[in-house]
């Protein structure tokens, strides 16, 4: 049974040209001016009931305006949205607030405009202030609240709105370590109840952790629905679009340089595993015999957050190479990071000064091996602890 | 030859007690699942059966009105709080906070007395004028105050219209009711002039009910209508001045009805308030049952306007965070 179906949604806006070089003029009947934007084109799909589905693209992509059409904060331009049960967004919040009014008038105010009867609010009143921490300032005007105080008031009162479906609209981006905690935890409680969740984010991450299924929007499109893995895995394709080995030239002025850069699993030339060893050719070129020689290769997350380095430093931080050109290959027993798009940075260096320095310069693609939850794969071993009781019982 | 008997008849008690066992115990495991399901922070949870939402396209159609007054009625606690709002934000950093709404009303009597009794020497029906004149400025101030703060509400709130979704309406009409607080601040001053100018109160008052029910409708129809059209084209905010200005002298405000000519009274009683002040005023001030014929008149208009005002403002209600 779904919960929500979109039944080929299209929405258009008007996009006002505005009066062009000129400031001043005779009025002009308003619809002239207009040009069209389809922010949504024949858009179909249906989230079951307790899946939760994570909406990835591009800014522009669309993804707004879904979930201004599922939360009814405006209506379709053509097609038909079905939504089965109690539906609550969480679109920035705590933009219901009136600044001069206080903590707890402000529950009634947003909590009313949410839906909520005074009676609701009556009996949750004092687990919405408990839950977003702010039981000292309750009733101090919110104006005087600090950013995050306001924020987390919004989420509370949204949250205990008992919805049946939720929308979450980078709501995690908010709040300090503890109350992004407090979010996560709520929002798994609402999943093991098997509450449907529309997540919308750029957080890859959040996406893979949190959904069941994801979908890509792209100008307005579903351009492709899967496991997360495997959308996320072709988004941060799309957004790269670049080829996976890069080489670069050669520069003469530098007394080194990088020559290229390119990654297998084995000799035999195919791409990096998760879980299974993995090679990095790095070409180079000397022009001098140098002393003291590191070479480097970063690899950053598609967030652009460095995440694993490559380096001769630990080993041998006094290489001593020969000039003229040569290759060097790393090689990594076991690749522990997980599939996905990565960008790699290449540099040499000599008595920690850099000779030769590429930034962002390819593109490092693993694919999916050994599949395993989390931010890593770690190599395990294991083995079965004989159970010493149970011997001694079976002996008696 | 009972043994065998009792025998047959307890394996038959204990299959049936072992039956009742069991499909107790199947019965126990839903209700276990369902308990487990209590959520920490919002307590236990009751299943209800789901109300299914059809999003569409909008249109113009009088069934919007049906559906919509439903789930205004669900709504009706903003609609309070929106109401209770309005009125504990007004007055707030004000120094005679409250006195503000009786001195307002007040002001004007004043100024409309000495224009129209002392210099201009206007005809008041033989009732003092400042009492005459007040009877004719409350229903007027509270249609123009209304009406002038509910057309800019929705601009006021864009924050609100782009971000939330509950019916809109709401927003126009808190202060058509914040205004109706206004309207009984107003009517307590009223019953103290005409104590003091010892103005004969009769039973017939209470026919003041249905005049101050239609005007209420009225007022929310055409709150409704400037509000929705001002979200698109901002000239209602720059042209109702004006017009209110203008109505002040094409209803009977400051001077009687009987003053206009009669070949121009039915053309002057299209306009509801005009019938519904000349009424109010008849019913309160001098006593007398209400001009049937101008109240089912102003009635009828009013129920047109409410109902295509309403749908109207339905059509375009789901597409105002767009253009707001």
């Amino acid at each position: 049974m779904f919960d929500i179906r979109l039944d080929h949604v299209s929405k258009r806006y008007y996009i006002q040209n505005g009066t062009r070089g000129r400031s001043m003029g005779w009025p002009r009947f308003p619809f002239r001016s207009k040009k069209e934007k389809w922010a949504l084109r024949d858009v179909s799909f249906e989230v079951e009931e307790g899946e939760s589905l994570g909406i990835i693209g591009n800014n522009g992509a669309g993804k707004s305006t879904l979930l201004k059409l599922l939360s009814r904060i405006t209506a379709p331009t053509s097609g038909e949205i079905t939504i089965r049960g109690h539906l609550s967004a969480l679109i920035e919040v705590g933009s219901g607030f009136h600044p001069e009014l206080t903590g707890r008038e402000n529950i009634f105010l947003n909590g009313s405009m949410l839906g909520m009867t005074r009676s609701e609010i009556d009996r949750k009143v004092e687990s919405i202030v408990e839950f977003a921490g702010v039981s000292e300032y309750i009733d101090v005007p919110v104006k005087r609240y600090s950013t995050g105080m306001y924020v987390r008031l919004g989420f509370s009162i949204a949250a205990h709105l008992d919805p049946d479906i939720l929308l979450l609209d980078e709501v995690l981006a908010v709040g300090d370590i503890v109350f992004q905690v407090k979010c996560l935890d709520l929002i798994a409680q609402l999943r093991e109840q098997g509450r449907t969740i529309v997540l919308i984010s750029h957080d890859l991450g959040a996406i893979q952790r949190l959904c069941d299924r994801a979908i890509l929007l792209h100008h307005g499109q579903v351009v492709m629905a899967g496991t997360p893995m495997s959308v996320v895995d072709h988004y941060q394709q799309m957004a790269i679009g670049e080829e996976e080995t890069y080489h670069l030239n050669e520069t003469i002025q530098k007394s080194a340089a990088c020559l290229c850069i390119s990654f297998s699993s084995t000799e035999t030339d195919e791409a990096p595993r998760t879980g299974y060893p993995m090679f990095a050719r790095f070409g180079f070129n000397a022009q001098v015999p140098l002393e003291n020689v590191v070479f480097n290769v970063l690899i950053y997350w598609p967030s652009g957050y460095l995440c694993a380095q490559l380096t001769t430093a630990i080993s041998d931080p006094q290489l001593r190479i020969a000039a003229g050109s040569g290759e060097i290959e790393f090689y990594c027993p076991v690749l522990e990071i997980q599939p996905g798009w990565y960008r790699v940075d290449i540099s040499i260096e000599s008595n920690g000064v850099y000779l030769d320095r590429h930034q962002r310069c390819a593109v490092l693609h693993v694919s999916p091996g050994k599949l395993v939850f989390g931010d890593f794969y770690m190599d395990t071993g294991w083995r079965m602890i004989p159970k010493m009781l149970d011997q001694e019982v079976s002996v008696d | 030859m009972e043994t065998p008997l009792r025998t047959i008849s307890d394996r038959r008690e204990t299959t049936e007690l072992r039956d009742h066992w069991s499909t107790a115990k199947e019965a126990q495991e839903p209700m276990v699942a369902l308990l487990e399901r209590k959520h920490p922070l919002l307590g236990s949870r009751v299943a209800i059966p789901r109300i299914v939402t059809v999003i569409r396209p909008p249109s113009f159609s009088l069934r919007t009105i049906v559906y919509g007054t439903r789930t205004l009625v669900g709504y009706r606690d903003l609609l309070y709080t929106l109401t209770l709002f309005r009125l504990t934000v007004r007055y707030k950093q004000s120094i005679l906070g409250w006195i503000w709404a009786v001195l307002q009303p007040m002001a004007m009597m004043m100024i409309y007395t000495f224009v129209f009794s002392r210099v201009a020497k206007v005809r008041s029906e033989g009732v003092p004028y400042p009492l005459f004149v007040f009877s004719g400025l409350l229903p007027w101030i509270f249609f123009s105050g209304a009406v002038s703060n509910a057309s800019h509400g929705l601009v006021g709130h864009a924050n609100l219209l782009t971000k939330l979704h509950f019916p809109r309406e709401i927003i126009p009409l808190s202060y058509v009711f914040a205004a109706i607080v206004d309207f009984a601040i107003a009517c307590l001053i009223l019953s103290g002039l005409m104590m003091y100018y010892r103005s004969p109160l009769s039973w017939k008052i209470l026919y003041a009910l249905p005049v101050i029910t239609i005007l209420i409708a009225f007022t929310s129809a055409i709150s409704l209508f400037l509000s929705s059209i001002q979200v698109r084209f901002r000239d209602v905010a720059a042209a109702l001045p004006v017009i209110l200005q203008i109505g002040v002298f094409v209803t009977p405000v400051a001077y009687s009805l009987d003053s206009i000519p009669s070949r121009f009274q039915s053309l002057y009683l299209l306009n509801p308030v005009a019938s519904l002040i000349e009424n109010f005023r008849r019913v309160v001030i001098h006593g007398l049952t209400p001009d049937v014929t101008m109240l089912l008149n102003s009635g009828a208009i009013t129920l047109c306007c409410l109902v295509l005002g309403y749908a109207y403002f339905k059509a375009t209600e789901a597409t105002m965070s767009d253009v707001v």
